[in-house]
């Protein structure tokens, strides 16, 4: 927003950061630097210790070991831990957190007590916040009178109310439904962008991350896996995990035919003998291996069968979404796409001609594992 | 811009050997000083005297009471004559009483709960009311109704055949039923309240008949059928009021009597007394462990927010009618007849006593209240005692018992936190009067009184056994809404900027706030009333309200005794309004809402 509020913003940094809990490694050596200002999410499934990274960086978990340093300052680390209330910072709880015995308006002017500012400053920036979320009307509400939607907007507006550089979410949106989760996600990605702070944002859900990071980090098993803008986690995982989490329609087994250069090969589809086509691959890959495609549902197209290019393939399932179809399409006895987008519709049990855009075919070495 | 590492070099901390890793994360870990304080402290309050006391069953020499070692000598003994028939009516009285009142206090939840019967609100605060009155109050309402030259002749009514049945196990069960009813129906109740309307829907919609309904849906409630038997049980095996007034004169013995009879008769025998404690204890531990075991596993899977809220039959106008006929007809017998027969009893002239003169109303014996003729003792002072008692008991009770609750509902489950578990569970099962004999023992050890500490036959020994009874009840009750704090709202307050107290005092403490003060009323007035434990410890010549006037009572100054026990119980109902209002009038209306639910979703 103003120059004022943007010099509020921290850089954060964290060095070899692990949480052991008993014999299980929730985290395990996490490092990254986030500059300030900047909206980072971390991107994972249950377990991968997400929730744990963001409770540490509150400071209600203490790490097993490694560093964390707020705006330069550590606060956690060999013999340092600083405490939640002593960090200047403020979160947004996946459950809300709101205190059911205070109404609104003093559930948003709670981080204030910490604050210099005057009473009648800090009543104004109360209603000026509960405006800017849209639940002005609602002040005098305990929180069990509001909706989910109305609590979340709470819980964002309280945290901005702490007027902090650093800013956390813990999965915000997960509770909510689609509609409103949409409504919320952006006026998270607006309101905190207008505050000028950094924002460590969590969440299981790709496009709700790709939707307002600046800069994801994708964690797996306690480990960080990929650190980068949005763009860059789509185009170009880090491994076959991060292709998977960031969505893929389909997931085959090829063989690399030929180099094209530029780290583009000819692949043979299995299921459609002789069928070649284009693929990225981010690292050297043997002639004549057997390697894994990883398709994107964006870089897919599906036609009629009067096309020439492209597989056949025959369409199993058909769902509206409003703008178009999206088609659950087999292409080979264990091969099929999921979620392929098309503005026509395609029956049940019709043949299609599915085509390739060479972007959205990554080629990897097969995975043993994750 | 940013920069970030993928890669996961393994830690100097992770390439330790597991075994240097364990011994240095021994090291580094703070001694647990609050849990080495808190056990210390059970440990004093009641493992240690329940412990010692126990042991003397099998091994009386162990501690200073005899001659051998091991010996099953007293087990014997204790299965034989009054002790064994104390024992055997007491078990097949207990299972009795727990079969109806876990019956009585089903019909009674299931109208409540379920039909529109008339008054519902005001059936569930009555039935609070019931759970505060003692039974030895009871017993006296009943005996000041029924008996020749009482209430119900004063009424013109002859009451000589009920007398008789009174005045033995009949009279022994209804009491001990009524008692034990709110404890089940409370539990019933929160069983009822999990199970909503889509089980019945479901099975209604699935072509099931209106028997074959109730039958496909009570077994979901069954967990909470075994949990109020199990509490009826132990709390019936472990009552003192009724073995000690009604048991005692209609020469029923029951077990609680028996024990406390072989440790006052001269000279007192502590074994029999411990192995009567033991099967006290044994007969109830492994039936609320079960109960612990089911509801764990089973009874609140059921309650989740998708839960709907159960729907309310709607009997006909007839029906309506009969059953709220029916649930009064319970309270009048469970509540109104001894309640309104010891407040009129403690007005009539030469109450139980054969007069030439007519049956006429008095204030005679509230006068000797306040200035006593009889055994030279008025209430005044026992009643100022009792009061103090429950302050201080009520006090360090809610305390403990809420550290204690935050340590039971912690995430975490580590071997503490079971322990603490199972501890509490088994000292549900100690009764208040086998916690009396052991503290008479035990504090009354040599080498207690000359190394650790001297407060044999004191009043701080006396409030210490009254916490150490009302503790794990306590825990329990508190257990339950402390487990609903969310961890993040302290957390939320943590990371908004409040200190630890601070945190405590503004999100915590007004959340439990109102359990708290329920706790401490619980505690406050069951200790004003408390018999068993009073009778055991009293220190010379500061008699609490329950034993002085059971002294009245067995001085044939009925009349007195009864004018007595309407004031005391007077005290406890007006202290509880006196307390709820006070809360109302001080604290914010957020406080007073918690629980509410208006909106959804």
């Amino acid at each position: 927003m103003s120059t004022g509020e943007a010099r509020r913003a921290v850089a954060l940094s964290l060095r070899q950061l692990s949480k052991r809990f008993s014999d299980k490694t929730a985290l395990d050596s996490v490092s990254f630097d986030v500059e300030p200002g900047t909206f980072l999410v971390l991107l994972g499934p249950s377990g991968s210790g997400k929730t744990t990274l963001l409770r540490c960086l509150a400071g209600i978990e203490r790490p097993t070991s490694g560093t964390i340093l707020i705006d330069r300052r550590m606060v956690a680390g060999p013999d340092t831990f600083v405490h939640p209330e002593k960090r200047r910072l403020s979160m947004v709880f996946q459950d809300y957190a709101l205190w059911p015995h205070l109404n609104v308006r003093r559930n948003v002017a709670f981080p204030l007590a910490r604050s210099s500012r005057s009473t009648t400053d800090k009543r104004a920036r109360v209603e000026d916040l509960l405006e800017r979320v849209g639940i002005g009307h609602l002040a005098n509400r305990f929180p069990n009178q509001l909706s989910g939607g109305e609590q979340q907007r709470v819980a964002l507006a309280r945290a901005l109310a702490a007027d902090v550089g650093l800013i956390l979410f813990d999965e915000p949106l997960s509770n909510l439904d689609s509609d409103r989760r949409e409504q919320l996600r952006i006026e998270i990605a607006t309101l905190t962008r207008e505050a000028g702070a950094t924002a460590v944002y969590i969440t299981h859900d790709q496009s709700e991350a790709f939707g307002l990071a600046d800069v994801v980090g994708v964690l797996n098993h306690g480990s960080l896996v990929q650190f980068d803008t949005p763009e860059s986690i789509y185009l170009r995982p880090a491994n076959a995990f991060v292709a998977r989490f960031t969505g893929v329609a389909g997931e085959f087994g090829v063989r690399v035919i030929r180099a094209r250069g530029g780290g583009r090969y000819d692949v043979e589809l299995p299921f459609a003998r002789g069928q070649r086509i284009e693929a990225i691959a981010l690292e050297e890959l043997e002639l004549g291996s057997t390697q894994s495609l990883f398709v994107r549902a964006a870089g897919v197209t599906l036609g009629p069968t009067s096309e020439l290019c492209g597989v056949t393939g025959h369409v199993i399932d058909v769902a509206f979404t409003g703008r178009g179809y999206e088609h659950v399409v087999r292409v080979g006895p264990e091969a099929q796409l999921s979620k392929v987008f098309s503005t026509s519709r395609f029956e049940r049990t019709s043949q299609v001609r599915v085509s390739f855009e060479v972007s959205a075919c990554l080629v990897m070495r097969t995975p043993t594992n994750g | 811009m940013t920069s970030g590492r993928a890669t996961t070099p393994v830690s100097t901390e992770a390439r330790r050997p597991t075994a240097i890793r364990l011994v240095v994360s021994v090291l580094r870990r703070r001694p647990p000083m609050g849990s080495v304080g808190l056990w210390a402290v059970l440990a004093l309050l009641i493992i240690a005297p329940v412990t010692c006391f126990l042991l003397l069953a099998v091994s009386p020499r162990l501690l200073g009471q005899g001659p051998q070692y091991f010996t099953l000598r007293f087990i014997g003994q204790a299965f034989q004559g009054n002790t064994g028939q104390g024992i055997f009516n007491s078990l097949w009285v207990s299972t009795t009483v727990s079969v109806l009142a876990v019956a009585c206090s089903t019909v009674l939840a299931w109208l409540v709960s379920r039909t529109n019967v008339y008054g519902r609100r005001m059936w569930t605060v009555t039935m609070w009311a019931l759970l505060l009155v003692p039974t030895w109050m009871m017993t006296l309402g009943w005996t000041d109704v029924l008996q020749p030259f009482g209430v119900s002749q004063f009424l013109g009514l002859n009451s000589s055949y009920l007398y008789g049945q009174f005045f033995g196990p009949t009279g022994i069960i209804v009491v001990l039923t009524v008692a034990a009813t709110p404890f089940s129906y409370f539990v019933v109740s929160a069983g009822l309240q999990g199970l909503g309307s889509e089980f019945e829907d479901a099975a209604r919609i699935h072509g099931a008949s209106r028997f074959l309904t109730v039958r496909t849906v009570l077994p979901i409630i069954a967990p909470a059928l075994l949990s109020a038997f199990a509490i009826s049980f132990a709390e019936t095996m472990s009552d003192f009021g009724v073995a000690f007034t009604l048991g005692y004169h209609s020469h029923f013995p029951l077990a609680t009597y028996t024990l406390f009879s072989a440790i006052s008769n001269f000279p007192a025998n502590f074994p029999v007394a411990a192995v009567v404690a033991v099967v006290l204890i044994a007969s109830t531990v492994p039936l609320i462990l079960l109960q612990s075991h089911v509801m764990r596993k089973r009874t609140f899977a059921v309650l989740s927010g998708r839960t709907r809220a159960p729907r309310r039959r709607e009997l006909g106008p007839l029906a309506r009618v009969a059953t709220t006929a029916g649930v009064v007809g319970f309270f009048a017998i469970a509540l109104g007849v001894p309640v309104l027969g010891a407040v009129i009893g403690s007005f009539v002239q030469n109450l139980g006593i054969y007069s030439s003169t007519p049956v006429h109303l008095t204030t005679t014996y509230y006068e000797q209240v306040i200035h006593p003729s009889i055994i030279g003792k008025g209430l005044g002072a026992p009643l100022l005692l009792s009061n103090q008692l429950g302050f201080i008991v009520a006090g360090a009770t809610g305390l403990l018992a809420l550290v204690l609750a935050r340590r039971l509902v912690q995430s975490t489950g580590g071997w503490s936190q079971r322990i603490t578990d199972v501890f509490l569970l088994g000292s549900v099962a100690v009764p208040g009067v086998v916690l009396g004999v052991g503290y008479i023992f035990f504090y009354n050890l040599n080498f207690i009184t000359s190394h650790v500490i001297d407060l044999y036959k004191t009043l701080p020994l006396l409030a210490l056994a009254l916490i150490a009874t009302s503790l794990p009840g306590q825990t329990r009750f508190m257990a339950g809404p402390v487990s609903q704090i969310q961890p993040s709202l302290g957390e939320a307050a943590r990371v908004h900027g409040a200190s630890r107290f601070r945190t405590w005092r503004t999100t915590n403490f007004p959340l439990v706030s109102r359990v708290l003060l329920w706790g401490w009323l619980l505690t406050f007035t069951k200790t004003i009333s408390e018999l068993a434990i009073a009778q055991v410890l009293y220190p010379p010549s500061q008699e609490p309200a329950s034993v002085t006037i059971q002294a009245y009572l067995a001085n044939n100054a009925l009349g007195t005794g009864t004018a007595m026990t309407v004031i005391t119980l007077v005290e406890m109902f007006g202290a509880i309004v006196l307390a709820l209002g006070l809360y109302r009038v001080v604290t914010p209306r957020g406080w007073r809402r918690i629980g509410w639910s208006e909106v959804s979703g």
